[in-house]
């Protein structure tokens, strides 16, 4: 019997969970860095804060049901996985453009994030359409 | 109209709009229609002018440098041309840097709030905002509750505190002082505990004196003192004594001093008016006042014054307590007398010293005549921390006899009452004997050579104090503490004169202050040491 799991789709999500530790931590420091350094008020920074802290939730279940679709073959988590993605696709959109302040930094590493979840989202289409058939 | 209402409202409500355009701004052009020295920005200079420039004060005008890509506007002169003209370039600036940005959502990130233009509509909201001493973000719900009292004014209920104004029925408890000028301003608040002195000038006229409130003695008495802030209970004010001074400045006591004695016109004189107040306010130790009394001058002033000088003063005592003036709580303050007292007769028997008022450390001070034998007693405290020196010059002829100019010497140098201790710390208390510090006397002969006889006259010409004084206490409020004092007197043998030949010899005396504080030696924490012990029954069944 052939394996329908999709090793690509799994090397990725392995790589984005240790990606995103970094994306997270990084753009955290920048928060911070560009609160002490350009005028940073606080009704501006609570929602990058938010949205940074939401995207960090819900990428947790994001990449488990990811996984755990992958690898059972069964297409039900990995469609969740891929709604999960979308929202978080949104936020890094937001990240992207709507930040109070966009540094390059950000812009690099916001752009990374958006072409590893676009990748994903391909890859989980490809393997949920390899489950169900 | 209505129609002017608005258009003033147009008016007012539109400010300057901030210029962002970078080849638009220019720094240096400060003077307006006409050409700036070496301003390659300005607009108003024409290409001769720009022939004449030697550089470009403002080579660069960008925004702010934290974009990632700016536009740049770069003035140079070109100097090999001839003749030099200016060169303006506008250019994409980029920051290399990977933290520059890329972009904001924030409008106030990079610019400066244009500041909101106060109307009759939104000046109550901008005075909350922007009134107090600090502004306030959200002013709405961080306003103080007007319910119920203020809390601070909650402690001062029960009692007064240092500086506090002294209450009274109506106001405060007034001390005319001179506010800017020297003329008398009836406003000035009596701080607890705090003793003033103060003299003013108020502006009179014979003829209306009794009308003036400030001269008549009811002014001073008539509103009693609260005696806690904010309570029902109250101090009245009584006549402690009434002095009369007369025209020629001369003062006499009256004996009773309970009439009242209100100004009055009498033979182009208006007598009874109050040349100066003294306040005594007695007091217990927990800020409670509970007596208070004055004691005032009366004088006459005559048709031709315009203005009269009056003095007050307002001071302080414990109940039950001697006035004595500290000098320092604990530790000496700089510029307070050394206080110095006696010891008593019948020591060793533990007496208190006597030290008053006039038991003080004294030098002598230098008159305008410089004449040891006319100076007349005039001497000054020996403030802490202040080296003194003074002197006189002595006059020798040949008819003076040694023994007793010696003698009078020894009084012009040290005074009536030179004391034989001095208070170790500025509030040591007559009673603690081991608080005192005896002065040490000592005799020095300025001719140290033997061979002349010893009973030939000396007669003393210096006199020197040398006070030291150690550091006590704790190293970040250190307490000054009196630990020695010696009293030099140097002598010198007087050569008999042949008469009618005089000599002037010099006498002085100093005071000097001496930090003999030892450095602070650091000192650690013992290293935490590791206890161990074995249980005393560790060897057993062998011990």
């Amino acid at each position: 019997s052939s394996q329908l799991s999709s090793l690509p789709l799994q090397i990725l999500l392995y790589v984005n969970g240790i990606y995103y530790i970094f994306y997270f931590l990084a753009t955290l420091a920048m928060i911070i860095y560009k609160s002490q350094v350009f005028s940073y008020p606080d009704d501006y920074l609570a929602p990058d804060l938010a949205v940074l802290f939401l995207m960090a939730i819900l990428e947790v279940p994001r990449l488990y049901l990811g996984f755990k679709g992958n690898l059972t073959e069964a297409e039900a988590p990995l469609g969740l996985s891929l709604g999960l993605t979308v929202g978080s696709v949104v936020l890094c959109v937001y990240l992207l453009l709507w930040q109070t302040y966009v540094l390059r930094a950000d812009v690099l590493l916001n752009a990374v994030l958006l072409s590893a979840y676009g990748l994903e989202s391909g890859l989980k289409v490809t393997a949920i359409a390899a489950f169900i058939s | 109209p209505a129609d002017i209402h608005d258009s003033s409202q147009a008016r007012v409500r539109s400010a300057p709009a901030p210029v962002t355009d970078v080849a638009k701004l220019c720094v240096c052009d400060l003077l307006v229609a006409q050409c700036d020295t070496n301003c390659c920005c300005d607009p108003d200079c024409s290409a001769d002018d720009f022939s004449l420039f030697t550089t470009c004060s403002v080579p660069v005008v960008t925004g702010d440098s934290q974009l990632c890509s700016q536009k740049a506007a770069v003035y140079s002169l070109d100097v090999e041309a001839n003749p030099p003209e200016r060169i303006f370039k506008l250019i994409d600036r980029v920051n290399p840097s990977i933290f520059c940005i890329h972009a904001t959502n924030y409008k106030e990130a990079l610019y400066l709030k244009s500041p909101e233009i106060p109307t009759p509509e939104n000046f109550d909201q901008l005075l909350d905002k922007f009134g107090g001493a600090t502004f306030s973000a959200e002013p709405d719900s961080w306003n103080l509750d007007t319910d119920t009292p203020n809390p601070p004014d909650a402690n001062e209920t029960s009692r007064y505190e240092y500086g506090v104004p002294v209450q009274t029925e109506d106001a405060f408890l007034r001390l005319p002082s001179p506010v800017v000028s020297s003329w008398c301003s009836d406003a000035n608040p009596a701080g607890f505990l705090v003793n003033q002195a103060t003299k003013c000038i108020r502006s009179v006229s014979v003829e209306k004196c009794d009308s003036i409130q400030a001269l008549s003695m009811l002014f001073y008495i008539n509103s009693s003192i609260l005696a806690v802030p904010k309570s029902s209970q109250m101090v009245n004010i009584t006549v402690q004594s009434i002095a009369v001074q007369s025209l020629n400045g001369m003062r006499t006591l009256l004996n009773s001093s309970d009439v009242l004695r209100l100004p009055m016109v009498l033979d182009e004189l208006c007598i009874n008016a109050v040349l100066g107040v003294s306040y005594h306010i007695t007091h217990t130790d927990t800020g409670e006042i509970i007596e208070a009394a004055a004691a005032f001058v009366l004088g006459a002033i005559s048709k031709e014054a315009l203005s009269v000088e009056q003095s007050f003063e307002i001071s302080f005592t414990q109940e039950n307590a001697q006035p004595v003036p500290l000098s320092g709580n604990p530790g000496y303050v700089v510029g307070l007398p050394v206080r110095a007292g006696f010891r008593p007769q019948g020591y060793p028997s533990p007496a208190a010293f006597l030290s008053n008022k006039h038991s003080q450390l004294t030098i002598l001070q230098s008159t305008s005549t410089q004449d040891c034998l006319a100076a007349q007693g005039a001497r000054a405290p020996v403030l802490f921390g202040y080296n003194m020196i003074s002197g006189c010059k002595l006059r020798i002829t040949a008819a003076m006899k040694c023994q007793p100019l010696a003698q009078t010497l020894l009084d012009v140098l040290k005074g009536q009452n030179f004391p034989e201790y001095v208070a170790s710390f500025g509030n040591s208390q007559a009673q603690d004997v081991l608080d005192w510090v005896p002065i040490t006397q000592l005799h020095i002969s300025e001719q140290m050579i033997c061979n002349t006889l010893q009973s030939s006259c000396q007669i003393p010409v210096s006199l020197g104090i040398e006070v030291k004084w150690t550091k006590y206490g704790s190293l970040v409020n250190p307490q000054a503490r009196i630990v020695n004092v010696t009293a030099t007197v140097t002598t010198t043998t007087l050569k008999q004169l042949p008469s009618g030949r005089e000599r002037i010899i010099p006498i002085t005396s100093s005071v000097v202050f001496t930090d003999i504080s030892s450095p602070a030696e650091p000192g650690y924490k013992a290293w935490p040491t590791i206890n161990i012990k074995l249980p005393f029954d560790f060897f057993y069944p062998f011990v």
